[in-house]
């Protein structure tokens, strides 16, 4: 019983990209091979959609997202990547932390009654670059043909490039310009002034 | 005031669903200058992200002093007196200074008689409701043409301060939120208290952000046609290190505005390194673009950026042209 809560526990953290070295691969473990973790990995996954927006729990049929893995699985290039060095994977994902500033999925786990579905239905149909780690590990983990490598190799690949394009440092450094010198706008002084004060570098 | 809204109330409500867009955001901005102090927490939620701050304002005079406080992401206090504003970093021990001279155009802009503000905004009251416990107008800020962005903004009743603002996509959907979730209004807030913790930077870095007042002209850049309502306001050059190098190079920024929405063009030298892909984001109301320029005598790399629609970084894009 708390077993199961210790488990939901750490996937909640992992899913909020809250997890480092061996709590990390301890939990991407625990989802790979554990039906009931996965579970609360999708759960988690369709509360944090559901919370961005409702348009993405349209998607609630979980015997389409079988299909729809199995389809994807016979798409050439999605196959896992089977290569990137293991032993880095861990670190790499640490250094990128998923979604530190999004709402925290967890305070939404009382709804985990919500039909279970994958982020990755959305992620492979629309391209969330800025998820995309979180969604491939979901989208690669039921394939467990070999549970625990596949999955931890593409991490190390999925935290390679799309989040890289949107994390850009220096993109950062002209918003922020933008911000400062670009906001002489009439809503200025009443609320965008607080607006950038409260909001800027919080993406980061 | 009226002797005949006295015994009718009728003629005052009339004038209330009258005002124009630029008495709007007058008496919206009037609220922020009046001798006026409140202590609130502020949310704003974009995109995927939400952040909020706890707020201090004060105003006496003409001197207005505000303190954000950061609540959520990396702590961040930032000072404002009038348009100086000091950002402390204190994980990093850094303090930004800068003055923001855009912060002080406002009034100017929407008093000058060739604003643009109502030739491409329409305001209309739409409603009254309840924000952080205040009674406030609903006003929209409604685009005449798409190339920009709507407002919904939420004004409180009687001092007409701003204490909800949603910016708004060409299909009316709110990209963006910003909202005070609880405010004191007339609290106690003292404005030596704010200047003593804006001036006391011991132990920090502070950093001045480097920058040279330039022309467009001077840098060889023109706007071959203008994009409908924006003008240009300043331009600089800046210099922003690349990330991963500690040179600063040096980038132009060329701002526009309509009134409410600002467009930013930062042009660069191109460098097949860093610049590898064209693209074009959207961060909440925030959009990006990207774009190689060629001509004859050399390679630039332009990133645009502004609160507008992707078509008005688009036409910035196009009409953007090197003349040396």
């Amino acid at each position: 019983m708390s077993d199961m809560l210790d488990t939901r526990e750490s996937v909640s953290a992992l899913a909020d990209g809250q997890l480092r070295g061996a709590a990390f691969a301890s939990a991407v473990e625990a989802v790979a091979v554990d039906a009931q973790a996965r579970q609360a990995w999708h759960t988690y996954h369709l509360i944090g959609d559901v919370l961005r927006s409702g348009e993405l729990a349209a998607c609630g049929d979980s015997a389409f997202v079988d299909r729809l893995q199995a389809r994807l699985r016979q798409e050439p290039g999605l196959d896992r990547p089977a290569l990137a060095p293991l032993a880095v994977a861990p670190h790499r994902a640490a250094a990128a932390p998923a979604n530190e500033s999004i709402f925290r999925w967890k305070l939404a786990a009382g709804f985990a009654s919500l039909a279970a579905l994958a982020a990755i239905g959305w992620n492979a149909a629309g391209g969330w670059a800025d998820r995309a780690l979180p969604a491939q590990l979901a989208q690669q983990s039921p394939a467990a043909a070999a549970p625990a490598q596949p999955v931890l190799a593409t991490v190390a690949v999925a935290g390679g490039e799309p989040q890289v394009m949107i994390r850009d440092a220096r993109l950062d450094e002209l918003l922020a310009a933008h911000k400062q010198f670009g906001g002489a706008s009439a809503l200025q002084m009443p609320a965008g002034f607080l607006r950038n004060a409260t909001f800027e570098g919080s993406a980061r | 005031m009226h002797f005949v809204a006295a015994q009718t109330p009728q003629p005052a409500v009339q004038a209330h669903h009258d005002r124009s867009i630029s008495e709007w955001l007058m008496r919206m901005h009037d609220a922020s200058m009046k001798k006026r102090a409140y202590i609130g927490t502020f949310v704003v939620s974009s995109g995927a992200s939400m952040s909020s701050a706890r707020i201090w304002h004060v105003c006496e005079g003409d001197q207005q002093m505000e303190r954000v406080e950061n609540l959520t992401g990396t702590p961040r206090s930032t000072f404002r007196h009038n348009d100086q504003v000091v950002t402390f970093l204190p994980e990093a021990k850094v303090a930004r200074s800068e003055k923001r001279e855009s912060l002080g155009l406002f009034p100017d802009l929407l008093k000058s008689t060739d604003t643009a503000i109502p030739e491409f905004y329409a305001a209309k009251l739409v409603g009254s409701e309840r924000v952080a416990g205040f009674d406030a107008d609903v006003v929209l800020l409604q685009p005449k043409d798409s190339l920009r962005f709507g407002y919904r903004v939420w004004s409180e009743k009687k001092s007409g301060l701003v204490v909800k603002l949603q910016t708004l996509d060409t299909d009316g959907r709110v990209l963006e939120q910003a909202a005070f979730s609880e405010l004191q209004l007339d609290a106690p807030v003292r404005m030596d208290k704010l200047a003593q913790m804006m001036g006391n930077t011991e132990g920090y870095k502070v950093e001045k952000p480097e920058l040279v007042k330039t022309t467009p002209a001077a840098e060889g850049w023109v706007l071959k046609s203008p994009v409908a309502g924006f003008k240009p306001l300043s331009c600089y050059k800046r210099s922003v290190a690349p990330a991963g190098s500690a040179a600063p190079e040096n980038t132009l920024q060329w701002v526009f505005t309509d009134g409410l929405a600002s467009v930013s063009l930062f042009v660069e030298a191109y460098d097949r390194q860093r610049h590898l892909q064209e693209m074009m984001m959207a961060m909440g109301a925030t959009q990006t673009l990207t774009r190689r320029l060629s001509d004859k005598t050399g390679d630039w790399w332009l990133t645009a950026v502004g609160e507008v629609p992707p078509q008005t970084l688009k036409a910035f894009a196009q009409s953007l042209e090197r003349r040396k």
